[in-house]
């Protein structure tokens, strides 16, 4: 009963806000504004048993990981990207690069998902990548374009029909000019001052001249955040290249974020990224630099106009470090408690692939943090994936989901002593 | 009407595009081909949402497009970097060991529902059905609505397929990519 008139009120809530916005509802949103069905009732549901299933685990079983950890198959998930798990433990979300968002349930809680099947199968999806819950358990899905808000999603997401609003309404959260499909999967996370942030890849290996003021001014190549209810919206970071992984460390609320570095330049330069943000409006570097303090071909010899801060971490050139979390669980030896836990997507053209690993980052007393492989083994000998790694998210018991989609599936690590 | 319109225009334009091509050799191809597989796979079965399934595609349409990045007349992040250092006979063969394999398509839905201004040249089942057509079968939705989107903005052009999409509306151009995207593909791997 509590449940169901928190789901109300919220319910209320957003159509009130949303009503504000004067762009153009697509038709399904609007229905679904008016509490209205939209006569869509067929979900896709996953086949979670079979040989494909069996396949993965194979693989699971040639994963190295320090002593006392282990790792499993959790979900059949396609396509399986950043990953929201509900703040009530009832369902996690997770995005594609797709077109849907799919909703994980563990039901009789034996940490193995029993029901996959798409969220909200009456709205078109486009590049819904970018999903992260607030602590009172809406949930924001930022597309290639445009944010959706979904009230109470632990509780609706049953149906077909869904409590939906807009935060930022179709083709404003950047110029329609600049839509891409390469650099288009934002991350999104709410934080401790409860702004809504999102990552917004440039386009671009290099980003040309021509552009740099544009996108400095949008927070393309950047990050931004606004009010949850699309008010508000500033740029908070320049100079990022394609972010797609950020989290808030829980011990200083400051953000962290991952990036992705420029192509082209050999296997072994510039490196990967992981980055702090130490206060608002600082500028990362690129163009100008490609990585580190890497300086890109089409600038150099420039003379860089802003002040970079540097990484706080380098990783390995063209590993694709992706989605990354503080492990705020308690299960994992005293080592791992508040470390950061990132994936590596792995290299896409490097000569000898690299990356398609787990990585773990501990920060000292200084601020040095210090990188290192955690779970690795997604590269056979002949230089094949047999998986990559997307994000990593903290499960309430303490145990880590870690996304590929590659296999399309989520994966289960825990500790035993 | 618009059909025919298409088929006349298609087929001038191809009779253009298939002259001046160097004979590929599908073994070098395949060689080289480990750099593309991340993305495309070694047969050409994308494994990444992004990247567009290539085998089975034709020869003259996967050379035209290496041709074209390489050159800067069609640019993308990744394929920009990877095509700058092909050479002639490189994209020859590339070509033709993407070409070398059998694409197979299954409709999914009825064939009724297949967007009328596209099924000249890339027919219902998102075949290509002349020499420098792309198959369009089970592409990710949203590549096939980039790549429109790409056409009517003009930041990739097309004798035809320019003019086809500067008419299309945001609504008509995500219906046609997901008609092609309900599509089941399967490439038969080449020996």
């Amino acid at each position: 009963m509590k449940k169901l008139m928190t789901s109300i009120a919220a319910l209320a809530m957003t159509t009130g806000y949303v009503a504000a916005q004067s762009a153009e509802l697509p038709p399904n949103i609007e229905r679904l504004q008016s509490m209205q069905s939209t006569g869509v009732k067929d979900f896709t549901v996953v086949e979670q048993t079979g040989a494909y299933a069996d396949g993965i685990k194979k693989t699971l079983e040639r994963i190295k990981m320090p002593d006392g950890f282990k790792i499993e198959l959790y979900a059949i998930v396609p396509d399986a990207r950043h990953i929201a798990v509900g703040p009530q433990g009832v369902v996690t979300f997770v995005g594609t690069r797709k077109d849907k968002v799919w909703a994980v349930t563990d039901r009789n809680k034996d940490r193995v998902a029993d029901e996959v099947k798409d969220f909200a199968p009456s709205l078109t999806f486009t590049i819904p990548n970018g999903i992260c819950f607030s602590p009172d358990g809406f949930l924001y899905i930022a597309e290639q374009n445009r944010v959706l808000v979904f009230p109470a999603a632990e509780f609706f997401y049953e149906s077909p029909d869904v409590a939906v609003g807009q935060v930022v309404p179709q083709g404003e959260l950047i110029p329609t000019d600049e839509e891409s499909f390469n650099h288009t999967a934002r991350v999104c996370d709410i934080g401790p001052d409860g702004k809504l942030y999102i990552s917004l890849g440039q386009p671009h290996n290099v980003t040309p001249p021509d552009k740099i003021q544009k996108y400095m001014d949008t927070g393309i190549g950047g990050i931004i955040r606004m009010n949850t209810d699309g008010t508000g919206r500033e740029v908070i970071a320049q100079g990022v290249r394609n972010s797609v992984g950020q989290d808030f460390d829980p011990a200083t609320g400051d953000l962290w974020f991952t990036d992705n570095q420029v192509d082209g330049m050999g296997d072994d330069i510039p490196p990967g990224e992981i980055n702090h943000m130490t206060e608002v409006g600082l500028h990362y570097g690129h163009p100008w630099f490609g990585g580190g303090d890497t300086r890109t071909n089409e600038y150099k010899g420039e003379e860089v106009p802003v002040e970079v801060t540097m990484p706080a971490s380098q990783t390995v050139a063209h590993a694709a470090d992706l989605g990354m979390v503080f492990y705020t669980g308690k299960s994992f030896p005293e080592k791992y408690q508040g470390a950061i836990f990132s994936a590596q997507h792995g290299s896409w053209n490097r000569t000898t692939p690299t990356g398609a690993r787990i990585m773990v980052t501990t920060v000292d007393a200084e601020g040095n943090a210090t990188t290192e492989p955690f779970a690795e083994g997604w590269i056979d000998e002949n230089g094949e994936y047999l998986g990559r790694p997307v994000d990593v998210a903290n499960l309430r018991d303490g145990s880590l989901l870690v996304s590929d989609d590659l296999t399309g599936a989520l994966y289960r690590i825990s500790y035993e002593k | 009407m618009i059909r025919t319109k298409l088929l006349s225009l298609g087929g001038i334009f191809l009779a253009g595009a298939v002259a001046a091509q160097t004979a590929g050799d599908p073994a070098e191809g395949r060689k080289l081909a480990r750099q593309c597989s991340t993305c495309h796979g070694i047969d050409g079965y994308a494994k990444i949402p992004i990247a567009p399934h290539i085998g089975g595609e034709p020869a003259n349409y996967i050379a035209s497009q290496l041709t074209a990045f390489r050159e800067g007349t069609r640019t993308h992040e990744m394929m920009s970097v990877v095509a700058k250092s092909l050479t002639d006979q490189q994209i020859a063969d590339l070509a033709a060991w993407y070409s070398d394999h059998k694409a197979t398509a299954t409709l999914t839905g009825d064939a009724a529902g297949a967007p009328e201004v596209c099924v000249a040249c890339h027919g219902e089942n998102g075949i290509g059905l002349a020499e420098d057509v792309p198959n369009l079968a089970g592409e990710t939705n949203i590549y096939i609505d980039t790549q429109l989107k790409a056409f009517r903005g003009g930041k990739r052009t097309h004798a035809v397929m320019s003019g086809i999409a500067a008419g299309l509306t945001d609504e008509e151009i995500r219906a046609a990519a997901d008609w092609y995207a309900s599509v089941k593909l399967e490439i038969e791997a080449a020996e």
